[in-house]
């Protein structure tokens, strides 16, 4: 495992494989969330802090626990209440140590749990690196570096969609079009643009 | 009357992915095809029903405070019991869907009936209620996907509609997906506001 | 803090019982799961080599294959190939003659992009057997290469090279015990 793989799933997650705009994880708060630029980065640095730690701790305890104790089939269960419990805790620990952040990031973080980015990374990381039940080389830190690209890749989506929307409020949408629907219209083109990176070859 | 209106909000006035706009990440995923679309509207259905039964006969017993993460649990046992049959019985279809049957735990729309309704009503309506929220998850998936295999594939559920009309692809990428929902919502916005106009004139 | 640990208790044996509940559907389904796989694989076989009357698994080096035997004669292998592909692993089997000359290609799974990447197994309308694949019939395994003599699908280049140096690795990786 040389250094170009580690940069190529990187890439891939953040451009190429967009988790927004290629694979519909964490859709939701995408189009709820993204009517200004403050909230959505905050949001979306959020959603990279839970994914990198939750695809952290998902592999821990999939290749240490349910893997040697051939329990594969509870996957679903306990990467949901690892990221249910993980998410809870952050929340205490920056609500008491550090107020301010809190303010910024606080409530965000108790609508990530149900944030289909988190789970669906966790669950593509056990898919992409672990072949029949094996971790492949380097797979830790793939998973980490999925996790961070998922993050980073969602934040990206958000600031560009945020971006536009600002933008979008002096336009004047045909009435049936406003709010939502020109949002997944805009998230279309964008889809389309992104498209573009596919080519890349790496 | 009542429990066939329980039945029916679902369908239109309440329907998760037009109007309340839930559970859009599966919808937009595995809309590829009728099949799929089809396979996921009923997994997320009987999980829908299941927990919905379970939820609302243990209601009494979960205290409040970490009623979320025994939803959770309950939820994500559904999920994992179809996706064990699925793979069992219907290996091509787990295959097309993939990790979005996992990714049903959290489909906003089956903890937001939890939450929402089956805490607080009995098993009977709150299974009423769930099957009519599951059957217009699944129709309107079956309508999107029904559009984008027509388009970008030129076929419906499989069979090829017409050899002279050669399917732009982008309608079954990712692209595709967006647009289709986005111009089906406002088409609904369009129509349900003009319904309006008429009764305030 | 009592109240903490009667709220733990109760998701504690809720999730003891979830735990039992998924152990008693793992069970009835795995035979079921396993069957299935089975048969897939028992399929793919006979159709890559369908002059062999029986098939003698065996494993060199991770590397999974079977000996294609008619009336107790070697007549080729099939392998199992694993290549990474645009979503996802592909999981291909492969049956080659003993001089590593390509019989066949079938694909078992594969999570590439519906009407791009999920090319590599499209069934033009009037054909038998995925365009793609077919031309990988009668070369050699060990050389095979996009551009030199496999045209990759259009918009699909990444799962196109997956799949042949998946085969171009495997085979020759393959060959080389063989012929030790």
């Amino acid at each position: 495992m040389d250094i170009s793989a580690f940069a190529a799933i990187l890439i891939s997650t953040v451009f190429i494989n967009n988790f927004i705009l290629s694979r519909f994880l964490g859709l939701c708060p995408f189009i709820g969330v993204s009517k200004e630029t403050g909230p959505a980065v905050s949001m979306g640095l959020a959603v990279t802090f839970v994914t990198t730690t939750a695809s952290i701790l998902t592999w821990f305890i999939y290749d240490l626990i349910l893997i040697p104790l051939h329990l594969e089939y509870l996957r679903t269960l306990s990467f949901i209440l690892t990221i249910a419990f993980f998410v809870q805790f952050a929340e205490i620990v920056i609500q008491k140590k550090m107020p301010s952040l809190y303010k910024a990031f606080g409530i965000y973080l108790t609508l990530i749990t149900t944030n289909c980015a988190v789970l669906g990374v966790t669950v593509l990381n056990t898919d992409m690196f672990f072949l029949k039940y094996k971790a492949v080389a380097g797979s830790f830190l793939m998973s980490a570096l999925q996790g961070l690209g998922a993050g980073a890749g969602f934040t990206l989506a958000m600031l560009l969609m945020s971006g536009i929307r600002e933008r979008l409020e002096y336009a004047e949408v045909p009435r049936c079009f406003r709010d939502v629907p020109i949002t997944f219209i805009i998230a279309s083109l964008m889809s389309m643009a992104f498209l573009g990176f596919s080519g890349f070859k790496i | 009357m009542k429990t066939s209106s329980e039945l029916i909000k679902g369908l239109w006035n309440e329907n998760p992915t037009f109007k309340m706009m839930l559970g859009l990440c599966p919808t937009l995923a595995v809309s590829t095809s009728v099949v799929n679309g089809l396979g996921m509207g009923v997994a997320a259905t009987f999980v829908l029903a299941g927990s919905s039964v379970i939820v609302s006969m243990v209601r009494h017993i979960i205290p409040e405070k970490v009623r979320i993460p025994c939803y959770i649990v309950i939820i994500a046992t559904f999920v994992t019991i179809i996706e064990l049959l699925m793979k069992a019985y219907m290996p091509l279809l787990s295959r097309a869907l993939g990790m979005y049957v996992p990714l049903i735990v959290v489909n906003c729309i089956v903890l937001g009936r939890a939450e929402a309704f089956a805490s607080k009503a009995a098993p009977v309506v709150s299974a009423i209620d769930a099957l009519g929220m599951g059957m217009g998850f699944t129709w309107a998936l079956c309508l999107i996907s029904a559009i984008r295999e027509a388009l970008g594939n030129g076929t419906i559920l499989g069979f090829g509609i017409s050899d002279y009309f050669s399917p732009p692809l982008f309608m079954i990428l990712a692209p595709g997906a967006l647009l289709t929902i986005g111009v089906l919502i406002a088409a609904i916005n369009h129509f349900s506001a003009r319904k309006d106009d008429k009764r305030w004139t | 803090m009592k109240q903490t640990v009667k709220f733990g208790l109760i998701l504690g044996f809720i999730c003891l019982i979830a735990t039992f509940i998924l152990a008693f559907t793992h069970e009835i389904t795995k035979p079921k799961i396993e069957e299935q796989i089975r048969r897939e694989e028992e399929a793919a076989l006979k159709a890559i080599l369908p002059e062999a009357d029986y098939f003698r698994p065996g494993e060199a080096d991770g590397i999974e294959y079977f000996e294609g035997l008619r009336q107790s004669e070697l007549i080729g292998y099939c392998l199992k190939v694993t290549g990474s592909g645009y979503g996802g692993y592909i999981h291909m089997m492969v049956g080659i003659d003993p001089s590593g000359v390509i019989k066949g290609v079938r694909i078992l799974e594969h999570h590439e992009t519906p009407g791009l990447g999920s090319k590599i197994d499209e069934i033009r309308k009037g054909d038998s057997s995925p365009y793609f694949l077919r031309q990988f019939v009668g070369k050699r395994g060990d050389s095979l290469a996009i551009r030199k003599n496999i045209d990759a699908i259009t918009g699909a280049t990444i799962s196109s090279k997956a799949v042949t140096d998946a085969i171009q690795k495997t085979v020759s990786e393959f060959l080389q015990k063989v012929k030790r």
